[in-house]
């Protein structure tokens, strides 16, 4: 397995340590329709196993979804769909990282991206990862299960903004207090914080939030609302959908949702399965936690985004500028980070693509 | 890295790959304590990240890049007893817990301890738990107060901790934002075997025993982590285990700590014993010292190397390998992967480190020395205004004397009564201060009214009571202990000076232990003398930074500054110590017998003038209003100036007469303000001349009108003599009197007109 290759090499000093990071749902779009046949069709393998799985399950291919002639929304974005997909593109990219070049010493990834992650660094084979990934993905075709809905906290120099912070706190305290409200924190994403919560509360949240740049809060399409107590009921079903016994070790240490690692050797399988079909599914994802952990505790020379699509290099950009990384302290000093020599490489975009393959 | 850093580090690899691994007599499997594979290997990475970074503290240091190499090489078995217990377990830590802090790490997510551990050794600023003030182990999420335990001063205030969790819970405080541990903590405390020689060691192992040995519960585990010398010095064979195997009142439980099994075995049965039973436990843990004492340290030159080599081949590392090879958990390969892994990925994460900001002015560094105060809605949690109603139970005994004119010991007792009643957190301790009321009545009916539990008798030892004093605030207590005499103080004032005013500096404002010490002291007692009922020497508190001190000189001003200093406890998280002058306790006259003018009216709560600003309530008191002298004292120097006011006034001599109140930080406005008003200036302190707050004032003075053009104002002092206090009337040669202030005052003024 080439996934795995990268477990088995000795520490090599002279080549660049990379902490590889896992898109979630919401960045397969337009620009990336043909993603797959554009970049990956010689990896036939890899999607062969991820095709067959969906024609069993009498769902469409990621094949076909790929090479559709126009991007529905619909379509693309429905869990049960953008889930295989994203998967496909990005367990690619992984493979498509030059492993002479770059050491991967962690893997983490943003909500959904903690499957990838768990796939991409081995601790699901490629066949328990579809399974895994799809059911997950289609936890949602009965109905979507309340929403998302996001909103920026830093401020234009993406340096967060504390007040607005403190405000969130108790603007959900006043949203909850309503009747028929139910709404929390679901991911910290960098310089954005995504809630998730049935209608009502997010419809009460988002009265109280102040409308900034003329977009937030914005209502996330087709998202439910992961990552919080709505998605009790969805944790009892993927556990007693999904076995236990889908899951190894992982070859390449794991940052989760909560900034926990999970190393290769000493990792419990059962407690690893336990987070990701209980603990993830219904706990707020930490996604800022986790890249600081990543650059805390492995000091990379680069984060490489997986693609499809890019959106995560903002939110991990506002990570590491909220710990000063690389003396990074605003939006400026990481424009022009990246222009000299960039920390972060995200495979969507095709001029950092370059520095990874 | 020096010789033999690289020696210890390559003979890791060469044996394990050589397979010549240290033996043991210890068959234990994991699965018979109780750990899976996956956790020893948890366990064996903890080690190695330890290890590694005691390496790279090393690097760091030839680079100038670190300072302070002590390190917990040898030790790293105090891992499997961090897994034994709960990450709210508090844990009072020495040096070498480098292990314990990173396996505890993993028992709560998001943790850095890699990066946060060299950024303390880089004295960076962005250090979590000192902020670049020292290389400390400690974390707030991880419940480890930062200690540098040097001198084993952190176990009495383990003890304490240890003391306060089930007080807490029979006395049902448990709100965690008041700081309350969970009700079934336990406290972890470790020390080196060199270490258990400290007196503090000792006193806080008597106190635990002394308690437990009555049945009062101690969920306490003390860890002795034997590597069988200190510095240079070896601890002699069998020490400690002679020492502490059948001590009254302590469970002696042994381990060995290069093996992981048998430590976390005997650490989960110390655990029971502590969680479960409240029964205190010695684990008496074996390790060894591998890198010498730290890394300036050259032990070649006191120890054979043959010592040394054996020594470093009973690495507990090596132990470790050896278990995981035995067990079939990992191959050789594996584990020599996961040293080299590690190595590479804590020398990655200290370069980082090495670019970070480190403390840049003496403001930065000192931004720590008071702690925060306190947002009200988390400082008001434990207090409460008291019903009329609820007051005159409280005050029954005394219904026939609230309104009438009391003398200061009783008007603090009622203070107490009051201070107690509205704060349900504050728990006094002290030698007899119980049923007996203290030695001068000024605790008096609190036991009755508060019970045994917030009014403690504790057994003779000063370090102890200030101890435990400290550990309770540790549990959100507000701790009001009392020191019977002042010159006793000096046997434990390393725990005010070196302990509790150190950990809101050490710990970047993150902890604090906020409580008011009241100690009965000074001179002038008539009819108990000698000179340990009357030390009068404070020094050792006044260049404490952070401390408040407080002595006030009359009953009126004593209440008002207790309840100025519990504030200043309560809100601001500060450290009062609170002075009360033992021959101004029962006075109640001033110039002649029966009139009364040393007594005052009890200010109940509901009548105090409560000052918007804490600080403001820290203020100077000033009588008179007179231009020919200034007079400038405190406590019994007051009273006396009081008398030689009346006196000089007689004469033509218009005085004012300012009374400090505040002994630290003192009121040096208030005190310019009204010296400046006067021709002369006499500083009255009864402490002595070398030393006292009279050398301070002077400066001070001098330094306010070095500035004008004016004359410098004719200033004087008396203070008493660099003496200790003799017994019965001998005192008064060496103290300032009432006659030496009128005699030195018209002298002064005198020449001054001439």
């Amino acid at each position: 397995m080439t996934t795995l290759d990268s477990a088995n090499n000795t520490s090599n000093p002279a080549k660049k340590r990379a902490v590889v990071i896992c898109p979630g749902r919401g960045t397969y779009n337009k620009e990336e329709l043909g993603y797959l046949q554009r970049l990956h069709s010689d990896k036939p393998e890899l999607i062969e196993v991820i095709d067959n799985y969906r024609n069993q399950q009498g769902q469409v291919t990621i094949s076909e979804l790929d090479q559709m002639q126009q991007y529905s929304m619909r379509l693309h974005t429905a869990g049960e769909n953008a889930s295989a997909l994203i998967y496909g593109c990005a367990m690619g990219d992984f493979q498509a990282i030059n492993k002479d070049e770059y050491d991967i010493v962690a893997v983490t990834g943003n909500s959904m991206g903690w499957y990838i992650a768990l796939a991409v660094a081995g601790a699901l084979n490629p066949e328990a990862s579809i399974e895994l990934i799809n059911t997950m993905g289609s936890m949602m075709t009965d109905g979507v299960i309340g929403g998302q809905m996001i909103y920026p906290i830093t401020d234009e120099n993406w340096c967060i903004d504390h007040q607005v912070v403190a405000n969130i706190k108790q603007w959900l305290i006043e949203a909850n207090s309503k009747e028929g409200c139910d709404v929390h924190i679901s991911i910290n994403l960098g310089g954005y914080t995504v809630f998730g919560g049935n209608k009502a509360g997010l419809k009460a949240l988002e009265a109280l939030l102040p409308v900034v740049q003329d977009r937030y809060p914005m209502n996330l399409f087709n998202h439910a609302a992961f990552h919080t107590p709505l998605l009790n009921e969805t944790s009892k079903k993927a556990q007693s959908l999904l076995s236990p016994t889908l899951f190894n070790k992982p070859a390449i240490p794991l940052i989760d949702g909560l900034g926990q690692i999970w190393q290769p050797h000493s990792t419990d399988i059962k407690a690893l399965y336990d987070y990701t079909l209980g603990t993830q599914v219904v706990a707020p994802y930490n996604f800022s936690k986790a890249i600081e952990v990543a650059v805390k505790e492995y000091a990379p020379d680069k984060l490489i985004i997986l693609g499809p699509g890019s959106t995560l290099g903002g939110a991990v950009a506002q990570s590491l500028i909220s710990h000063e990384w690389l003396a990074m302290r605003n939006k400026s000093d990481f424009i022009a980070m990246q222009k000299k020599d960039p920390f972060i490489l995200a495979m969507g975009l095709p001029e950092q693509r370059t520095l990874t393959v | 890295m020096s010789d033999r850093n690289q020696l210890v580090r390559d003979n890791f690899i060469n044996a394990v790959n050589a397979n010549i691994l240290p033996t043991s007599t210890i068959t234990l499997t994991p699965t018979e304590v109780g750990l899976s594979d996956a956790d020893v290997i948890d366990l064996f990475e903890t080690q190695v990240i330890s290890r590694h970074l005691d390496l790279q503290s090393r690097i760091m240091q030839k680079k100038g890049q670190s300072f302070y190499t002590i390190g917990s090489s040898g030790h790293e078995g105090n891992a499997a007893y961090a897994k034994a217990f709960r990450p709210t377990d508090m844990a009072f830590l020495h040096y070498r817990s480098g292990a314990f802090m990173i396996q505890r790490s993993k028992q709560v997510p998001g943790q850095t301890p890699i990066y946060d551990m060299l950024l303390s050794f880089a004295a960076s600023k962005d250090d979590p738990t000192s902020g670049g003030r020292h290389k400390v182990l400690g974390s707030k999420a991880l419940n480890i107060p930062p200690q540098t335990s040097t001198i084993a001063s952190h176990l009495p205030k383990a003890m304490g901790a240890a003391f306060s969790v089930p007080l807490a819970k029979r006395l049902a405080l448990s709100d965690e934002q008041s700081k309350n541990m969970p009700q079934d903590s336990l406290v972890v405390c470790n020390f080196g075997d060199a270490s258990s020689n400290h007196s503090t060691t000792q006193g806080a192992l008597n106190a635990t025993a002394w308690a437990a040995y009555q049945s009062i519960p101690m969920p306490i585990v003390y860890v002795c982590e034997d590597n069988g010398i200190g510095i240079s010095t070896s601890t002699p064979d069998g020490w400690i285990a002679a020492n502490y195997k059948d001590r009254a009142g302590l469970t002696y439980l042994y381990c060995d700590g290069l093996n992981l099994l048998d430590t976390y075995q005997k650490a989960k049965q110390a655990e029971k014993l502590a969680r479960e039973q409240g029964k205190p436990v010695f684990l008496h843990m074996r390790t060894v010292r591998i890198l010498g004492h730290a890394g300036s340290d050259a032990e070649f030159v006191y120890r054979d190397m043959k010592d040394i080599e054996a020594t470093e081949f009973n690495d507990p590392l090596l132990h470790s390998a050896r278990i995981l090879l035995e067990n079939n958990i990992l191959t050789q390969a594996e584990i020599v992967k996961i040293y080299q892994d590690v190595e590479l990925r804590i020398a990655q994460v200290a370069e980082q480190v090495a670019t970070k900001a480190k403390l840049e002015s003496a403001e930065a560094v000192m931004a720590s020395i008071k702690p925060p105060v306190l947002p009200a809605q988390v400082s008001s949690r434990y207090h409460k205004v008291v019903k009329e109603e609820d007051r005159k139970a409280l005050f029954a005994h005394e219904k026939h004397n609230l309104n009438k004119k009391q003398h200061c010991a009783k008007l603090i007792n009622w203070a107490l009564m009051d201070l107690m009643a509205e704060n349900e957190n504050i728990v006094m301790c002290g030698e007899d201060i119980a049923k007996k009321g203290g030695v001068y009545n000024v605790t008096t009916k609190l036991n009755q009214r508060f019970g045994q539990n917030r009014v403690i008798n504790t057994l003779l030892d000063e370090q102890s009571i200030l101890g435990l004093a400290i550990g309770m605030a540790h549990n959100g207590f507000l701790p009001i202990p009392e020191i019977q005499f002042l010159a006793y103080v000096h046997n434990a004032e390393d725990q005010i000076r070196g302990e509790a005013a150190t950990l809101p500096f050490f710990s970047n404002g993150q902890f604090s232990n906020a409580m008011v010490i009241r100690i009965a002291g000074l001179a002038y007692q008539k009819g108990f003398g000698g000179h340990f009922h009357n030390d009068n020497s404070f020094a050792v508190f006044r260049d404490i930074p952070g401390l408040i001190m407080a002595c006030p000189s009359n009953g009126a001003d004593a209440v008002a500054m207790m309840r100025t200093s519990v504030k200043l406890a309560r809100e601001q998280q500060r450290l009062v110590v609170f002075l009360e002058p033992i021959a101004l306790y029962m006075t109640k006259d001033l110039h002649d017998e029966g009139d009364g003018l040393w007594t005052s009216n009890y200010v109940t709560p509901a009548e105090a003038i409560v000052e918007e600003n804490v600080s403001s309530e820290m203020k100077i008191g000033t009588f008179g209003d007179g231009k020919d002298l200034c007079i400038i004292t405190y406590g019994n120097g007051y009273y006396l100036s009081r008398q030689a006011e009346k006196i000089l006034s007689e004469q033509g001599i218009k005085c004012r007469v300012v009374d400090l109140r505040w002994l630290a930080p003192l009121d040096e406005k208030g005190i310019v303000e009204q010296a400046l008003q006067c021709k002369n200036i006499l500083i009255v302190d009864e402490c002595r001349q070398t030393g006292s707050i009279s050398e301070a004032l002077v400066t001070l003075l001098a330094e306010a009108q070095a500035d004008s053009n004016e004359k410098m104002i004719n200033t004087k002092r008396i203070t008493a003599k660099d003496s200790f206090i003799p017994l019965g009337a001998a005192a008064y040669h060496v103290l300032p009197s009432t006659q030496e202030i009128v005699d030195t005052a018209t002298a002064l003024v005198n020449k001054e007109s001439k």
